[in-house]
């Protein structure tokens, strides 16, 4: 009898034990990703259960963090002690964590080390670069922003492309005619960041810029004033109050001349099926709203490059950071997590979400015919040109963060207080006089910098 | 009773309430002492914290949107608290007749309160959207009203109005349900001899209804003036725009990169103005 209780006894040791062994090698990431769409996240989720399945005793948790949250989420995460492993995020966020001192920099390092820094395009990694050379993020994917605008209607009217300020203006003008709820152009209004790229773009093209190589404000300058003016200008011919990123639907209603948007609109434009996914509200699951239209995707023409002082085209990127754990295990996970996601079939897996709006920052994925050959077939309707044409604005994407192959980190936590939509929205929307708006503006990014 | 045995009924009300106190004291008091020694600080996300002194509060007190918020804060108040008062204290005497199907219509009158914030204000949203509302699809296009498109909810004009309207519409019914429930205890004779001294419906409501109501029309008040000072979701989701001290608290602190120090010096400032309010009310008003 003793010798079956010391039995069982040495079972339960044994199987404990086990567990235990188990457990400790047991690695658990945390992934949140700006991608909130359900679609996107099934794909992810697709991506990290291929991951899993080749990793024992890894388990990836993904969460969809809206963009304009994730400074927030982050934060709070960081109080509460649960802060995930990896995320994806735009570069801005990125640069703002960074200076947080709460990113995993060796493991970035790890990783590039591991592909081959030669591997990655050259200006997306100084985007990512901290003062003092090491990395706070790696680029994953990246757009570029312009306007997108109906080439029928402004070939009706003899109106030329909107790449220059003129030129905008006056087909803004032309194509507006709020009676009939026409409306010629939207630019954000709203407090969000949406505001802040279509801001940037224009004021890029103007050499207006937060900082100078030299690293000092110089923000308040009559380039941004003059900025300030033209877009309180263009903001008439908006739809009524506070606008954003919405725009999109008001494009694809038929209702709109111009519109800025990334190169991520291409799929809404090419297929009904994408459409009507934008147009039904997430909120309102039943709700469908308009038709689609078939020719849209052929009277659409994009203007990548605006010129007023200098060409200007506006882009972001979005990059993976590592965050700072105790946990060796977790972090090791996390580096083969991030080099599985650099993996060509799973890259290509990842970009295929939104065509033409996710490009690769690996060299040569664009060229893979894998790659061309989405599931949609967006890269065919488009086609080889005009792919050409739209990934061309990419080559010299421009931030504020980034002077002379410098970065300012402090640009990232202004990205972060949302201080030029704010100040686009008391202008615009509050009807505050441009020099004062810009004055109180200077003033906030002052006290971010002195913080 | 022997000196022994209040002693031990002493002790054993002690242990008896202890539990409690010590359950407010954790989650209530220990709370907002830590709030009040963070607002002395720079807090960094990485848990560092550098003694600033007064300087939060300096600078929070020397911002022109501080003192915005807080005008914006009072008209919010005066609106939302005078509009649930006096359409709940409206409903519930029509809802205290007879008639038929009165109790399938005072359930009904409850619905707003129910409904999750969330789901009606994005009906507002979609009623108020400015290109394909149905606000202005049957202003403009339908009744011919106005020529113009208004986006109500994202004009600053408006928007304090709209967020109003849409808490007295959300809440009306608590401040209903509340008078209802003590004018069906009124006695009928108090109305009953005001009658015969010759008063009138009005004179019943002003000599009788008010003055049985006193203490729960002072208790709404009271209460929807908590509520509403720190009520952020309702005016967040329906028009962020309308900076009230919460949504003036979460952009300062909240937006973007957390400064602990700034949203503890605005809670401690607003805490501090709530309990002087409530104290003022409740001696004046109430009279405990």
């Amino acid at each position: 009898m003793t010798h079956c209780k010391s039995l069982t006894l040495g079972a339960v040791w044994a199987t404990s034990s086990l567990l235990f062994s188990s457990l400790s090698q047991a690695a658990e990431i945390e992934f949140w990703t700006a991608q909130t769409q359900s679609d996107r996240l099934q794909n992810i989720e697709l991506l990290a259960s291929t991951f899993e399945a080749l990793n024992d005793g890894v388990t990836v948790k993904v969460i969809g963090v809206d963009e304009n949250e994730m400074a927030t989420q982050m934060a709070a995460a960081v109080a509460a002690g649960t802060t995930p492993q990896l995320i994806e995020v735009n570069s801005e966020i990125i640069m703002a964590l960074g200076e947080e001192g709460i990113v995993d920099t060796d493991t970035h390092q790890a990783v590039i080390n591991d592909i081959g820094k030669q591997r990655f395009h050259a200006g997306a990694l100084t985007t990512l670069t901290s003062p003092t050379g090491s990395y706070y993020g790696l680029p994953y994917h990246g757009w570029i922003q312009g306007i997108w605008y109906r080439k029928d209607w402004f070939d009706e009217k003899g109106l030329a492309a909107p790449n220059t300020w003129q030129n905008i203006k006056t087909a803004a003008k032309a194509l507006t005619d709020k009676a009939n709820n026409q409306y010629g152009i939207l630019v954000g209004t709203k407090q969000d960041s949406y505001t802040e790229q279509v801001f940037t773009q224009l004021a890029l093209s103007n050499n207006a810029a937060e900082f100078n190589a030299q690293g000092e404000l110089i923000f308040n300058s009559p380039a941004t004033l003059e900025t300030i003016e033209f877009y309180k200008d263009l903001a008439q011919y908006n739809p009524p109050g506070p606008q954003n990123w919405r725009a999109r639907d008001y494009y694809l209603q038929g209702k709109m001349g111009m519109f800025f948007y990334s190169t991520y609109i291409m799929d809404d434009l090419a297929l009904a099926e994408v459409a009507k996914g934008s147009l039904s509200s997430e909120n309102f699951a039943e709700l469908t709203g308009g038709t689609f239209d078939p020719e849209l995707v052929k009277n659409t023409a994009f203007a990548p490059i605006i010129t007023h002082k200098s060409a200007a085209s506006y882009g972001t990127l979005s990059g993976l950071v590592a965050l700072k754990t105790a946990d060796s295990e977790d972090q090791k996970a996390t580096q083969d997590f991030i080099e599985f996601l650099y993996d060509p079939a799973s890259y290509i897996t990842f970009l295929h979400m939104a065509p033409g709006g996710m490009n690769p920052m690996l060299k040569g994925i664009a060229e893979d015919p894998v790659y061309l050959n989405d599931p949609n077939g967006v890269f065919k309707l488009y086609g080889a040109d005009k792919m050409k044409q739209i990934v061309s604005g990419f080559d010299d994407i421009r931030s504020f963060s980034v002077v002379a192959g410098k970065t300012f980190p402090a640009s990232g936590e202004i990205f972060a207080k949302s201080v030029i939509p704010r100040m686009i929205y008391d202008v615009t929307i509050q009807g505050k006089d441009p020099q004062a708006a810009l004055d109180a503006a200077e003033a906030e990014m002052k006290a971010i910098m002195n913080e | 009773m022997s000196s022994v045995l209040i002693k031990n009924e002493a002790s054993l009300g002690l242990k008896l309430v202890a539990p409690a106190v010590g359950i407010i004291g954790l989650l209530v008091v220990y709370p907002i002492l830590f709030n009040l020694y963070l607002s002395f600080f720079d807090v960094q996300l990485n848990g560092n914290k550098t003694f600033v002194g007064l300087q939060n509060y300096q600078s929070l007190l020397s911002n022109p949107d501080y003192y915005h918020s807080v005008g914006v804060s009072v008209l919010y108040l005066i609106g939302t608290v005078i509009g649930t008062t006096v359409l709940g204290l409206a409903a519930a005497i029509l809802m205290n007749q007879s008639f038929r199907f009165r109790n399938l219509a005072r359930g009904l009158i409850l619905l707003p309160y129910f409904a999750p914030v969330i789901s009606v204000v994005f009906g507002w949203q979609f009623i108020f959207d400015p290109v394909n509302g149905i606000y202005n699809h049957m202003v403009v296009d339908v009744l011919h009203l106005t020529d113009t498109r208004e986006n109500l909810i994202g004009n600053p004009d408006s928007a304090l109005l709209v967020v109003i309207l849409f808490d007295i519409w959300k809440h009306f019914p608590i401040a209903y349900l509340l008078f209802l429930a003590k004018l069906q205890s009124v006695p009928k004779d108090l109305y009953e001899a005001a009658a015969i001294d010759g008063q009138n419906a009005w004179g019943r409501f002003w000599h009788v209804t008010l003055p049985e109501l006193r203490f729960v029309i002072a208790t709404v008040v009271l209460l929807r003036v908590i509520w509403n000072l720190n009520r952020f979701e309702d005016v967040y989701l329906l028009a962020p725009n309308v900076e009230t001290l919460p949504i003036f608290t979460y952009y300062q602190a909240f937006a973007g990169l957390v400064d602990q120090g700034t949203a503890a010096t605005i809670s401690v400032i607003q805490l501090l103005v709530l309990v002087a309010l409530i104290w003022l009310y409740v001696r004046k008003v109430l009279k405990w």
